[in-house]
């Protein structure tokens, strides 16, 4: 590149500076989406993570085991619900997790993919899907989670589904984000003995509370992971563009300093033959 | 008075996370109210008033769905909407009932329309019940 004339140096600047504006815009909106995702991610924890200490209690408590949700479907599909995003440019993050969950997929697995990237990636891959209502991420509303959630159950208790697992990714922190998949039905049972005085009084009854509370359950698992993904995406793609807006000053920084160097270059040229021209005459 | 530990959740965020002498809430089933050493006990929640007990002062509140647990002396009520009497906005609540009683009153809806508007106007009846803080 060093014998780039200047002219061509200016142009590989400006070409370098448009990219760097739009790095630097796309980091400042995600900087302000990460804000709003973080605030709902870190308001819906507490939900989740009751949600789930609670289901886990009844699971270790629990010695009634007629309800069909403690039980695998060996005929039906295994299912997997999967988070990704709607948009690439985001480092990592929907590479990760879209690899995490198709690897750890079985044959013959459905998938309902969530986000864009997630339909994309699942169609491409040949993996049965459920449905695409729900392509955009960000549309997704607290009320969408809970009709997947029944629609879900629903397939468990008919027996179309055989299993169900989560795909989401983890809200750390601002630099880390981790994928991680969670199995929702069967709901775990503890094979551990217990003595009977500890049972658990269910009202009005064991099969009727569970048809009621895991539906709920899975909407509330659901609608958290998706919080937890969105914060995610915003904050992978902040940190992604922030690298690469830093990327660009160094290249924009190394170009002209190239571009003066050119110019000086060419100065001393002009002068040395304006000098030699001289002496001749 | 003994205690227990309770915890209220909603998608929202946690509503209450400390001690209480008892909580009052509509099951399922019907009123029920949980008073410390309670049994293990699992069951849905309806819509209705909440209120919680603490050194004498009751706290209430609007409760719509949702699961209660007690475990081990551990009370959990997930609730789908929890709003403490102060927070619940009446003038919102008043023009949903119209709004549902409005629906309602159309003839052509269909059953999950209808459904739908009958719990909207249940829910906007149960926010409104509530005594102002």
């Amino acid at each position: 590149m060093a014998g780039l004339s200047t002219k061509a140096i200016k142009t590989r600047i400006k070409s370098m500076q448009s990219t760097r504006q739009i790095t630097k815009a796309m980091e400042l909106v995600a900087a302000s989406k990460l804000r709003s995702a973080q605030a709902k991610a870190i308001s819906s924890r507490p939900y989740f993570q009751t949600l789930y200490a609670a289901m886990d209690e009844i699971a270790d408590t629990n010695n009634d085991f007629t309800s069909p949700y403690l039980h695998a479907n060996p005929n039906g599909k295994p299912a997997y619900v999967v988070i990704a995003g709607d948009r690439g440019l985001a480092g990592g993050y929907n590479n990760n997790i879209l690899k995490l969950a198709y690897s750890q997929m079985e044959e013959g697995a459905a998938v309902l993919p969530i986000g864009k990237k997630a339909v994309e990636y699942f169609k491409r891959k040949n993996v049965t899907v459920i449905t695409e209502s729900y392509a955009e991420a960000a549309s997704v509303s607290i009320g969408d989670c809970y009709t997947i959630a029944k629609m879900l159950a629903d397939g468990f208790l008919d027996g179309s589904f055989g299993k169900l697992t989560l795909g989401y990714t983890n809200f750390v922190s601002m630099l880390s984000q981790t994928p991680s998949t969670l199995d929702l039905l069967p709901l775990r049972v503890s094979t551990e003995k217990r003595p009977s005085q500890n049972t658990i009084l269910y009202e009005p009854g064991s099969e009727a509370v569970f048809n009621a509370i895991v539906p709920e359950y899975l909407g509330g698992v659901l609608y958290g992971a998706l919080c937890e993904s969105t914060a995610s995406e915003q904050a992978a793609r902040r940190t992604a563009m922030d690298s690469a807006t830093k990327n660009a000053d160094e290249i924009i920084d190394d170009l002209n300093l190239r571009y003066n160097r050119a110019r000086q270059g060419a100065i001393t040229q002009e002068i040395t033959e304006i000098v030699a021209g001289a002496e001749q005459s | 008075m003994s205690s227990f530990h309770l915890q209220i959740v909603t998608p929202d965020g946690l509503f209450y996370d400390g001690q209480a002498e008892s909580l009052n809430l509509r099951a399922a089933q019907g009123g029920l109210t949980i008073l410390p050493r309670h049994t293990n006990f699992v069951t849905t929640v309806g819509m209705g008033p909440a209120k919680v007990v603490l050194d004498g002062n009751a706290r209430t509140a609007a409760c719509i769905g949702g699961m209660l647990s007690v475990i081990n002396g551990e009370v959990r009520l997930i609730a789908t909407t929890f709003e403490w009497a102060e927070d619940i906005d009446r003038e919102r609540a008043k023009s949903a009932l119209e709004r549902a009683e409005a629906k309602l009153a159309d003839a052509s809806l269909s059953k999950e329309e209808h459904r739908l508007a009958e719990s909207a106007k249940r829910r906007a009846q149960v926010r409104l019940s509530i005594p102002q803080a």
